[in-house]
């Protein structure tokens, strides 16, 4: 059987950033819904957006208040979020209370009122906030299933789009008849994790389009409701082909070790200890970018944007410039209560409006400290899905972290994160000759021949400068403490072809 | 104290709006009367019978203490307000007498109605007021300050 003939549903605008994304596009038009959650999880603010969002003179939206808070307090606390517009009342948006009708009568009282508003006005849509406040009046005639059954039925033949706002706990999700009729519940949550609160919203059923699932993580600002999609906003976005093109670090000998740089769309570790020069390296990889016409974000957590590019600065490399010019972005995340997911809209915003091709996030260890405690737990696989969403897009992405120095070991980087990574660049401190001198290798190219050198580099003026060719009279060198091992009298026995690996 | 002049400005071009609109037929109650009632139904219909009736209790009360002599005016259980024509006719039994006018019993109405406007205007701003009352007042203009009656042109 063909398509053709089916029906189209057409899908209304959430007016809650983000939300499309998650609902799978918008809202299904007529469609019934629940919003529910606790006391101050958002539930009237995301309603609201919506009702400002979709309703128009021609086709109203009412909003029916029952018992619970004033109508007069909540119009008062709404107003102060930006996408309230007054001028939308009441020819648009008109509020009804029915607190009066819910006291004095029963529920069928309060259906043939919301049935006499609706004939009257032919409303787009249609709220009830809250409809749980009217089931607890007892010797209702009508139970509380029966009056949601009638109001779906009436409102989807009126061809409302519908939100009924209801307190719920969590274990009240389930074997909860009212939650059949809908056709869909939006559940809101607010915890406490130590010091920090954090808000998620879950779609949990949604008829007729496939919405994102789990848990995304949303914020109420002045704005209103922001919501923060698992995927990130590119659940539907086209992969971009595996791409050949090097990026150059600026620093020749670098891209030597790297088989002539970094592969466009990957992601690269730089992992070292404190002072090693991770950030530098950072830096000069995002200087070269621009240097070379490629716009770049750097989200930098331990230091301030200005303090950031003076670094630079300090280096003869110059980011005030770019940043001008639209060229670079310095993002400065402020830290302690941050989702991955809105670290990744605050990236994703960046990239998409200077179209950034390079992205350094300095550093791992930083963002992880900027995260509200709970999404600490899961940071390995926010990352997961960070990274594999941008490099998806084909941005190229270089992470620093540190490393605690061990002289016993080599760790790769204390997040067990290396899988994430397509190449890794280890920098570490030796002691040779009574000096604490600096070495770096390739740990890891994903498919690409990189060197196996070992090399010594300082960070002078002009940045990280590799010095001569690889330390062939130390042995042990990664354990930090090297024994000198005089080879002088061997030939150089560095052939290109020997002195490089190649992993697929 | 008194209420400000902006809110005692729009209860007067309210009043004489009702009043003006008077004169086509015979008037049962007064201007005061009416314009109340008006931002009764309105208000109730928003913010329930128990939320206007708080409103406008709080409201009376202030006046009260503007215009002792309207200490026999209530609010009743559906808001409806109670007592005030009564005050309002005495007075202008005795402006007539004096030959006064009826400046006295307006008075008590501009009184009454600014601070009923007045807790509206501090609780919804003037924005969603005023939006409120274009919808109880569709032919009266709220925005040309020089027209006497209020009417739209």
């Amino acid at each position: 059987m063909s398509t053709q003939g089916k029906v189209t549903i057409h899908q209304l605008p959430t007016g809650v950033p983000g939300l499309d994304e998650i609902v799978g596009g918008g809202l299904p038009e007529f469609s019934f819904n629940i919003i529910a959650g606790a006391p101050g999880s958002g539930k009237t603010t995301l309603a609201h957006q919506f009702v400002f969002a979709n309703a128009t003179p021609e086709r109203p939206a009412l909003y029916f208040t029952v018992l619970g808070e004033s109508a007069i307090k909540m119009l008062r606390y709404q107003q102060q979020y930006a996408f309230f517009d007054p001028a939308k009342l009441p020819d648009s948006i008109r509020f009804i209370n029915l607190s009066q009708v819910v006291l004095d009568q029963d529920l069928g009282a309060v259906l043939e009122e919301i049935t006499r508003e609706v004939e009257k006005a032919n409303p787009a849509v249609v709220v009830v906030d809250s409809f749980r406040t009217m089931v607890r009046k007892p010797q209702s005639d009508m139970d509380l299933q029966s009056f949601i059954q009638r109001l779906a039925l009436f409102l989807a033949s009126w061809q409302a789009t519908t939100f009924l706002i209801g307190e719920y706990a969590e274990d009240e999700l389930r074997d909860n008849p009212i939650f059949t009729v809908a056709d869909g519940l939006f559940w809101l949550r607010q915890t406490a994790e130590r010091n920090s609160i954090v808000r998620k919203l879950q779609i949990i059923k949604l008829r007729g389009q496939d919405s994102v699932p789990g848990l995304h993580t949303f914020r109420i600002t002045e704005a209103g409701v922001q919501a923060f999609s698992r995927t990130f906003g590119l659940s539907g976005h086209m992969k971009n082909p595996p791409s050949h093109r090097r990026l150059s670090f600026g620093i020749s000998e670098l891209d030597k070790m790297l088989d002539g740089g970094v592969r466009e769309g990957d992601s690269v570790l730089v992992a070292g200890s404190s002072g090693t020069g991770k950030s530098v390296l950072a830096t000069q990889f995002i200087a070269e970018g621009i240097r070379q016409g490629e716009p770049g974000i750097v989200a930098v957590f331990e230091e301030r944007p200005q303090a950031y590019a003076e670094r630079a600065t300090s280096l003869g490399l110059d980011l005030e410039t770019p940043q001008k010019d639209g060229k670079l972005e310095i993002l400065y995340l402020r830290p302690l209560d941050l989702s991955v997911d809105e670290t990744m809209h605050s990236i994703l915003s960046a990239v998409q409006k200077i179209g950034a091709k390079r992205l350094v996030i300095d550093s791992l260890a930083g963002f992880e400290m900027a995260l509200s405690p709970g999404f600490r737990a899961d940071f390995r696989e926010s990352l997961y899905r960070m990274i594999f969403a941008l490099t998806g897009i084909g941005v190229t992405i270089l992470s620093t972290v540190e490393v605690d120095e061990s002289f016993t070991e080599f760790p790769f980087s204390t997040y067990s994160i290396s899988f994430l990574t397509d190449d890794i660049i280890r920098l570490r401190y030796v002691s040779i000759d009574g000096q604490l001198r600096k070495i770096m290798v390739v740990i890891k190219m994903r498919g690409g021949n990189h060197a196996k050198d070992i090399r010594e580099y300082e960070i002078t003026s002009q940045g990280v400068v590799i010095l001569g060719k690889r330390l062939t009279n130390y042995q042990a060198l990664i354990s930090g403490i090297p024994v000198y091992s005089d080879r002088s009298v061997l030939k150089d026995d560095s052939p290109k072809d020997m002195g490089t690996e190649h992993k697929t | 104290m008194t209420a400000p002049p902006q809110t005692r400005y729009l209860a007067h071009r309210l009043l004489t709006y009702e009043a003006t609109a008077d004169k086509a037929s015979e008037p049962v109650e007064s201007a005061t009367l009416r314009v109340y009632e008006k931002l009764r139904r309105s208000l109730c219909a928003l913010a329930g019978v128990a939320g206007f009736q708080s409103l406008a209790f709080r409201a009376l009360t202030q006046a009260k203490s503007e215009a002792p002599d309207l200490w026999a005016v209530e609010i009743a259980a559906d808001g409806s307000l109670q007592g005030l024509g009564e005050i309002e006719h005495q007075l202008e039994e005795f402006e007539l007498q004096l030959g006064s006018g009826k400046q006295q019993a307006c008075e008590r109405g501009v009184i009454l109605i600014s601070r009923l406007l007045g807790l509206l205007l501090v609780f919804l701003g003037e924005a969603l007021t005023i939006s409120l009352l274009r919808n109880a007042w569709p032919g009266a203009s709220f925005d040309d300050r020089n027209s006497e009656s209020g009417r739209k042109a």
